[in-house]
């Protein structure tokens, strides 16, 4: 008998202070979850889905036509483009050069793609966004546009 | 109290017999309340929530409250919300320029619950515990602070929700903004400013657009965004980061959802097609609008703000960049600033927009959003 009301009080306690803990976690999550940004791997992930709307109608030099599109060429010049933007550095001979990233990276078609998919893994503090939302397929054609600059 | 008359020491003994017996009776209610205490600290706990197991309270609504407790919650919720509005930072005058947005929500969102002008509630609601109010009876009893706490934050146990994206107080402030007009309208008056008299015609999806977006697609106030003419598969991506959530919006939060993803897209060509409307009256200064188109063709370079031109002007960019010309500039400085602040979503491209936008000030965002409303698709 007093054994099951020790449990009823312990019960009644309990069932009380997690009312309140409830209430409190509520506020907090709601602090927490304030801010809804999507995860880079969502945002990657759901690339596939619209490639054929963004497929690219191009010329045979394609890489250029997709450096425009993708508004590259609002931070980078390239000179005989219609890329003008200065806030990157001049890739109208990027291809030349012995390495890129500021001389993080070697100059290879592989590393220029893996930097313009994910500046920010390579040299954090970067001022290039990530465009590793783009289909892999256009990176690889920008990366092979970029390192045939002489 | 009694007992504390008792001083053994200083009286003849046949009084102090008495006197015994005195501090004795005037003990034993003490003893006994002690007791109910401990019974009241342990026993109560217990016994109500034996009565709520055996299910002996009601919770039915037909009867009401007991007006104690009916008291007793009116003055909890007044008295919250009266403290926690006093953290809101309210602004002087409250914008107007969202409000046919605002009422296009309440007129979806609200007037279920609370009613609209010159429109009998269902009895059904009439019914609710608490009965929702006549809100144009009772926003006068509070303040825009205390509005803005009620509207964002919902009412705990009655049934009246939050606002349904966490982070957008431009828009509560909006629906305040409107809880003010409220009173001033009749159903005339009521309709044309959430209704836009919609076209009967239309399918019903897309009369739910036209309430806030225009019959044309023009956008209805400087807040809500002009669709005509815009790039399809940026409208659509839109409507999809909308009702995943990636991108928050009160206002377009009810629109998407349950909307069939077939529905979306047809939506997305609907307004896609429909012809640009024409631009806002221009208020700027050419001073500004000259500031603008500078920042908009050639960035900021000391500040590392590119330019805007190479993604959002030209018909060969991504079919994701949006086109902002004849844009509401209230909207695209609206947006700016919530790019800048990192709270606005969108489609999986919204990171590179944000970077773009970090770096603009306050008088960038006005001058730049002044010379893309007043652009026209056509080369200049
Ligand atoms: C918001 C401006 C911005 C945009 C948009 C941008 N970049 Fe960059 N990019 C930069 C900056 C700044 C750097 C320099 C990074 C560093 O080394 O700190 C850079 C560096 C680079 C480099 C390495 C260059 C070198 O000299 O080592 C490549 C390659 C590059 N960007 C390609 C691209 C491509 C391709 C795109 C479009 C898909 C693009 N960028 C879009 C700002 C931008
Ligand atoms: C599901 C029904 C419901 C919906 C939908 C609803 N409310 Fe309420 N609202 C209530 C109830 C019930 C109360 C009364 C709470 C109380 O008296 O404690 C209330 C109270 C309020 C109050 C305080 C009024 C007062 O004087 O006590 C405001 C302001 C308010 N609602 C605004 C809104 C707005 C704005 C919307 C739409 C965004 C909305 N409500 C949607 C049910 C609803
Ligand atoms: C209650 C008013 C309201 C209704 C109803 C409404 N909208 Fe909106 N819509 C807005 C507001 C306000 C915004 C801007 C929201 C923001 O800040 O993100 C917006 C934004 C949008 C955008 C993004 C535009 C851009 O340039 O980024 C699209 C697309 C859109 N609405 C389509 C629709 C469609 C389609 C419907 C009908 C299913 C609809 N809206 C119904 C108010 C409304
Ligand atoms: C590197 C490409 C890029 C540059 C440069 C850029 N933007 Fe954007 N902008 C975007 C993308 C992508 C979006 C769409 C974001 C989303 O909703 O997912 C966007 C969206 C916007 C929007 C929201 C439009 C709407 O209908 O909701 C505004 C406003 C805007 N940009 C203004 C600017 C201004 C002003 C500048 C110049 C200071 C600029 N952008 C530079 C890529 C860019």
């Amino acid at each position: 008998m007093s054994a099951n009301t020790g449990l009823l009080v312990g019960c009644a306690f309990w069932f009380l202070a997690k009312g309140s803990c409830w209430a409190a976690a509520e506020e907090l999550g709601h602090q927490r979850t304030e801010v809804v940004k999507p995860p880079i791997a969502s945002v990657s992930l759901a690339a596939p889905q619209f490639s054929n709307v963004a497929a690219p109608q191009d010329p045979p030099g394609g890489g250029l036509s997709l450096f425009l599109r993708n508004g590259c060429g609002a931070c980078h010049t390239i000179r005989g483009t219609d890329a003008h933007g200065t806030i990157g550095p001049d890739l109208s001979h990027l291809g030349s050069r012995t390495a890129i990233g500021a001389g993080i990276l070697p100059n290879t078609e592989e590393a220029i793609a893996r930097f313009i998919a994910r500046p920010d893994l390579l040299k954090p503090g970067v001022k290039m966004p990530a465009f590793d939302m783009l289909p892999q397929i256009e990176i690889r054609m920008i990366a092979r546009y970029l390192k045939a600059l002489q | 109290m009694r007992g504390s008359r008792a001083d053994p020491g200083a009286k003849p003994s046949s009084a102090a017999a008495e006197e015994d017996d005195v501090v004795r009776v005037a003990n034993q209610p003490i003893m006994i309340r002690l007791k109910h205490v401990v019974f009241g600290a342990v026993g109560l706990p217990v016994v109500i929530l034996l009565g709520a197991w055996i299910g002996f309270f009601n919770v039915g609504a037909s009867s009401g409250h007991w007006k104690v407790t009916a008291w007793f919650l009116q003055l909890a919720m007044r008295s919250a919300v009266r403290t926690y509005a006093l953290a809101v930072d309210a602004p002087k005058t409250l914008d107007s320029r969202g409000l046919p947005a605002a009422a296009g929500h309440f007129a979806r969102g609200c007037a279920i619950c609370h009613g609209e002008p010159g429109e009998l509630r269902s009895p059904a609601v009439m019914r609710m515990l608490p009965q929702p109010p006549d809100l144009a009876l009772t926003v006068g009893d509070w303040t825009d602070a205390q509005l803005f706490r009620i509207v964002k934050h919902g009412i705990r146990f009655t049934g009246m929700p939050a606002w349904p994206a966490r982070d957008r107080d431009d828009e509560v402030w909006a629906m305040v903004a409107f809880l003010r007009e409220l009173p001033k309208l009749d159903a005339n008056g009521f309709r044309e400013l959430a209704l836009d008299g919609s076209q009967p015609t239309a399918p019903a999806a897309l009369a739910d657009c036209t309430r806030c977006h225009g019959g044309n697609g023009e956008g209805r106030g400087g807040l809500v965004p002009a669709l005509a003419g815009q790039k399809e598969a940026y409208l659509l991506a839109s409507l999809q980061a909308y009702a995943r959530g990636d991108r928050t919006s009160g206002f377009m939060a009810l629109p998407v959802t349950g909307v069939d993803p077939s529905d979306l897209a047809a939506l997305a060509r609907h307004f896609a097609a429909l012809p640009p409307s024409p631009v806002d009256p221009d208020r700027a200064s050419a001073e500004v609008i000259g500031r603008g188109r500078q920042i908009a063709e050639a960035g900021i370079p000391e500040r590392n703000v590119p330019a805007c031109s190479g993604c959002h002007i030209g018909s060969d960019k991504n079919p994701l960049y949006p086109r902002l010309d004849g844009q509401h500039a209230a909207y695209l400085e609206r947006q700016l600033k919530l790019f800048r602040s990192e709270t606005r979503g969108g489609t999986r491209f919204w990171r590179i927009m944000a970077t773009a936008a970090q770096r603009l000030t306050d008088d960038d965002i006005t001058a730049v959003s002044a010379f893309f409303s007043k652009r026209s698709e056509a080369p200049q």
